[in-house]
Order: structure tokens, then sequence, then C-alpha cells
């Protein structure tokens, strides 16, 4: 009987008389043949097998049984099934078409009832988050690894004074750095300004006193005085971290401009234009006997008005 | 041979349903017909199909490490055969890509398209959008050049800025306090492995929003004028949106071949005669921090965190703030006012920071 088709609201009769009319079909999920219809007969809905059909036409649907027997057919129990539309069944909908209307499919014996459902929602739950869970902090540890790593205090060589020939004029220095990125070795390129300063230069830079470098801890690393008439400049902008240049404006003369974002500093560092939220950063220096010249790369966070030291 | 052709096709069909999908993925009733003003979607699926294929090819000879970056890449310039054009075309193709994303949110917004039922498609466009600029921003660090170098380290300074998390994301993108190879290492991780999963995921969850809320159609005329206009996807939209295609491919690849992409110096931490500059879709954020008022550091954070910040979140929320169902553009005056006033402050912010350029020479 796989090929019935019963329409929806078709009549359905008994052999001595009608019953009522077609409400629903039911599928079987395995074999895709429509196993019962649905018959709606004064109020109540009862479950009729194919093997009782004895003919479908158009309009109306044929039962072999009669009246008394069809009363005998069991009411259906809508809960024991699911709308084909709520249920994946491939192909089911190639195979039965009821229009319109919707085919039901009996809910499989063990999901009736199904009293623990929501203890598996939750069972399920629990189990994937003792997967996942655990691998939260490692995963972040892995991914922290160089993340913060402890400031580098290594006096550095970066040329000589000799190169200096003016007062509060700032000179670039490129010099060397070698790096250790996991495995990976490597020398860059790397520099920073430094300006002889006259009196009253120095004098400025030093107004709140000798200038004092701490480790992470808070240790005092390096302490600078005004007997060094050398001054450093770290060459990172401390507005978003561009590298600025000595040059001279149209009317502000020698200052150090920033071509990013158009910061403007005098040889003492301070600002005299544009967005950078405070002077220019003072490195750890020590000129020796010979006019070599030492820093410590002191690194810090651009864009604070106060220092944030990150390397 | 077509009866061979035949035969696989209805094995196919048979067991997976293909007539029903190709019915299903063809026969979308566009309301009102359609429309050039649609092809900006279906250009952006192109755009990034394009992207992922030159980006998988550029990745036969790139090699990600700080030593190797800059040489490989000029590698694939100059020694790889045809090198300069798949890697010219995927640099042109991100910046169509934002064109066309541009292109693509200003349709939507203009045509109302953002409103009741299409929420949920206008949010996760945000976020595609969000993800098409982080594509750019780390894309260009990966040829390890001047521009690329600055580029990322002033940006990643500008997330540092965000409240809280800004100096555990700045030092997560850099992996470590100072940008070096880590940095470049999680670039590339981010550019090819994280960005492309989530836009494909998202790109795909889009879509499918689309399909289940339809097609908006035009702003004006009655259910009659719309209903006597509506056609499939197929064949007249589809049709449009290959020839958009072939315009965008067209378009790029003229690009790729009079202005081939051209590296600048080695990445260094002095950037000598370089005057550091982001690709030209950021400038305009770049020549707004250039301002008085967004100095100093609370300026900055207005400036570089707050107001993109703010922006992108009262775009989320516009379906829910502007809940008129009028979708008529020129019935809409505060939305045409907006749009047409960041538009001009966009192309205003760009041009200036061009402008600047000369000055600083």
């Amino acid at each position: 009987m796989g090929s019935v088709q019963p329409k929806i609201k078709s009549k359905v009769r008994c052999v001595d008389g009608e019953v009522g009319e077609v409400a629903h079909v039911i599928a079987d999920p395995l074999s895709l043949d429509v196993s019962h219809i649905v018959v709606r007969a004064n109020g109540t809905e009862r479950q009729v097998p194919v093997s009782a059909i004895g003919a479908v036409r158009d309009d109306a649907v044929q039962l072999t049984c009669n009246v008394a027997q069809f009363s005998g057919f069991p009411e259906l129990e809508r809960e024991d099934y699911v709308s084909s539309k709520e249920v994946e069944i491939p192909h089911l909908e190639d195979r039965i078409r009821v229009e319109p209307g919707e085919v039901l499919v009996p809910l499989p014996v063990l999901e009736k009832n199904c009293a623990r459902r929501s203890f598996f929602a939750g069972f399920i739950k629990v189990i994937g988050a003792l997967i996942g869970l655990p691998l939260v902090w490692p995963v972040l540890r892995f991914i922290m690894k160089p993340m913060y790593v402890p400031y580098d205090n290594h006096w550095i060589k970066i040329g000589n004074i000799s190169k200096i020939k003016t007062d509060d004029v700032g000179v670039q220095y490129i010099f060397k750095k070698s790096f250790k990125d996991s495995v990976l070795e490597r020398e860059e390129d790397k520099n920073h300004w430094l300006v002889k300063a006259s009196p009253e230069t120095l004098k400025k830079i030093y107004r709140h006193g000798d200038i004092t470098f701490y480790d992470e801890k808070g240790a005092v690393v390096w302490v600078n005085n005004q007997t060094v008439p050398y001054v450093a400049f770290s060459g990172k902008c401390p507005h978003l971290g561009c590298g600025y240049k000595w040059r001279s404006h149209k009317t502000r003369g020698q200052v150090f401009l920033c071509p990013c974002h158009l910061s403007i500093y005098d040889a003492t560092g301070m600002v005299l234009d544009g967005p950078a939220p405070r002077s220019l950063d003072v490195l750890p220096i020590k000129v020796a006997a010979s006019g070599d010249i030492e820093i410590i790369d002191v690194e810090y966070k651009a864009g604070k008005k106060e220092q944030v030291r990150i390397a | 041979m077509n009866a061979i052709f035949q035969k696989v096709y209805d094995f196919v069909d048979e067991r997976i349903g293909l007539k029903t999908l190709e019915a299903k993925l063809m026969n979308e009733p566009i309301k009102g017909g359609s429309r050039w003003a649609y092809v900006f979607g279906s250009c952006l699926l192109f755009i990034f199909i394009m992207q992922a294929i030159t980006g998988m090819l550029l990745m036969f000879y790139y090699i990600p490490s700080a030593d190797h970056a800059y040489a490989s890449t000029q590698f694939i310039i100059h020694e790889v055969d045809y090198g300069w054009f798949i890697l010219s075309y995927h640099f042109w193709g991100s910046s169509a890509m934002v064109v066309m994303v541009f292109a693509h949110m200003s349709q939507v917004f203009l045509w109302g398209a953002y409103k009741k039922p299409r929420e949920m498609i206008w949010l996760v466009g945000l976020v595609l959008f969000v993800i098409v600029m982080a594509f750019g921003f780390t894309g260009y660090l990966l040829p390890w050049d001047q521009r690329a170098y600055w580029a990322t380290t002033v940006g990643v300074e500008i997330m540092d800025k965000t409240p809280i998390v800004g100096d555990f994301l700045a030092r997560f993108l850099k992996g470590g306090p100072t940008p070096g190879q880590m940095t470049l290492s999680r670039f590339f991780v981010i550019h090819v492995m994280i960005l492309p999963a989530a836009l494909m995921g998202l790109a795909g969850l889009h879509l499918f929003f689309f399909r289940s809320a339809g097609p908006a159609g035009p702003f004006r005329g009655t259910t009659e004028e719309l209903k006597a206009k509506t056609d499939f996807f197929f064949p007249r939209q589809v049709w449009k949106d290959i020839v958009a295609m072939a315009a965008v491919f067209m378009i790029i690849c003229t690009l790729a071949f009079i202005e081939p992409v051209q590296l600048l110096e080695q990445a260094t931490p002095d950037p000598g005669e370089y005057h550091p500059e982001p690709e030209w879709y950021f400038l305009f954020l770049f020549q707004m921090l250039r301002w008085k008022i967004f100095s100093g550091e609370f300026g900055q954070f207005l400036g570089a965190i707050a107001i993109p910040g703010l922006f992108l979140l009262l775009l989320a929320a516009l379906p829910f703030i502007d809940r008129s169902p009028e979708r008529n553009i020129f019935k809409r005056p505060i939305a045409l006012l907006s749009w047409t006033v960041v538009m001009i402050g966009i192309v205003v912010l760009t041009v200036s920071a061009i402008l600047n350029r000369e000055f600083l020479d």
C-alpha cells in the first residue's frame, strides 16, 4: 500500500456510511510508506491502519470496515508523534506528500516520556565544560608566553660624542640591537636621539631633579644627573610610537618633528605642538672618558601622560 | 558526453537532492525585480574568494619570519613567474574589498534594509565589516617593509588605549612588549587562519539569515507594482552579479598592471626618510588623530577608541533605535544627512591626509 496518498480533508467512508475526514497521515520512518491515516470523526481522531483502506479516490477514502469496527480503532495520541517538519528523515517528502497538512511520524519508543531529557541536556553541557575548561588556562598561558618578558637593563654602546658638533641640536644615533624571539636570533637597527645640552637646556630637562630609572620591582636601575651634559631621547615618539626626526620647521626653527601625527618637541624634549601627551622620553646614559656613549634601551608605552615602562 | 553527464547528475541527485538544492538556491524571488544596486554582496563574495585563492598562492613562497618575510616577498615580486601579478592582485583586492564593503553597507543603509525583520543580517554584517578591516590591518604587516612596520606599531599602540583590556590586547598582538618576530607570527596566523575561518563562518551565517528573512526589495512601490516586477535570483540578478564581478575583476587586474606592488625598505625601528602612513582606508582615522582636540592621553582615547567604538556601537544599535518601518531614504532626513556627513567626513579627512604629505617633504 506504499502508493496510498490520501488527501487531507478527504471524506472517509466505511462500508455502511461516512464517518469523517482525513486529518493527518502517519508515515513509517523506516519504509517511508504511509502506515496509518488519522480520521477525524465527531471530535475524536482515530488511527486507521492502511490495511483497512480499500481504495483511495480523488476526494474520498473507502475503508473495508464498518462504522462499528471503525469505532474500535485507537484514538490518536498526538504527543507520541512529531510532524515531519520537526524531524530530519531524508527523502520522506519525496515519497509522501499531503497537501495541505502534515505528515506525522511516530516518536521512537525510547523518546516517549523520556523523563531524563533535561538531565541529558545538562549532562552534555557538563561534559562539554569538562573538556573545554581545563584547556582555557593552558591555552592562555601558551599564547601569553612572550607577552610579559622582563625589562632589558643592559647597557648598549650606541656611538661616540665626537659626532655632536653643536649644542642643543638633535643628533641621530643608529645602532644594532640583538633580539631573541623564541629561537630566532637577529640584529635590528634602532635609533635614539642625542642632544648636547647647553646649561639652560640642561636645566629645563632636569627641572624636576635627577631622572631615575626603575626595574619592574621598583628598584633603582640608574640615575641620570646634570653632571652629564648629554641627553638621550628614546627614538619612539611618545604620541603613538612612530619615529620622529630633527628638522627645521617654518615658524619654530629646529625642532623634533614626528611625521605621523605631527607632534613637535623642542631640544629639551618638551611638546611645542601636536597631539603628544608628554615630553620625549629620556634614556639612562653613560658617557665614557673616551666619549663612547652607552644607554639602556628603556621603552615606555606611547600615548600616556605618565611614563609606563614596558621594556 | 551529455548522456554520461546526465547519468552522473541523476546519480548525485537521487542521493542528495541536487535538483531541489539548485532550485532553492536559484529560485529566490526578488521583490520588485533584479537590480544593479543588489550586486555588492555577491561582489564581496567574489572578491573574498579571489583573495583566498591569491592568498594561498602567495603562501607557497612567503616565509613568515622577520629575517625572511621581506626577502621572500621580494622573491615573489621579482623571481616567481607572475608573482608580481598575484601579489598585486591580492593587494588591490584588499582595497576593492574595503570599497565594496562601504558600498554594500551604504546600499543597505540607504535602502533601510537593516530594519525589522533583517536586524540579525545587519549585526552579522557589522562583524564581517570589522573582520574585513582586521584583514587589511594584519595583511600589510606581512611584507615586513617600512609601511608594514610603522602601521602596525601605531595601530597596536592605538589598541593599547582600549580601557581595561588594552594592555593585554596590545601585548597579545605584539607577542611581547615591543614589535618583532612574535608580532609577525601572530599577525600571520590571524591573517591566514583565524580571520578566514571567522569570515567564512559568518558570511555563511549572513547568507543564511538573508535567505531566512528574504531580500528587502525596493523602498518604493505598491505591492502590486512590486509583484509585477518580481523575478527570481536566476537568471536576471545572477547575470547582473556576474557582470559586476567581471567589472571588479577587470578593475583589480588593471590596477595590478599599472600600479603593481612595490615594497619600501625593509622594516627597521628607524624610519629613516620614510614618513609612516597607514593604508589609504585608514588614512581618515590617522588624519583625525593629528587634530588638536584628540591630543593628550584623553584626546587620544577619544579619537582612537571612543569615537570609532561608539560609531560601531551606534551602527549595531541602529535597527533597534530606528524602528519606524519607513524605508524610503528621501523620507528619512536624519539617516540621509548622517550618511552624507560620515561620507564627506571620511573623504575630507583622507584628502587632507594626502595633502599633508607635501607639507612633510
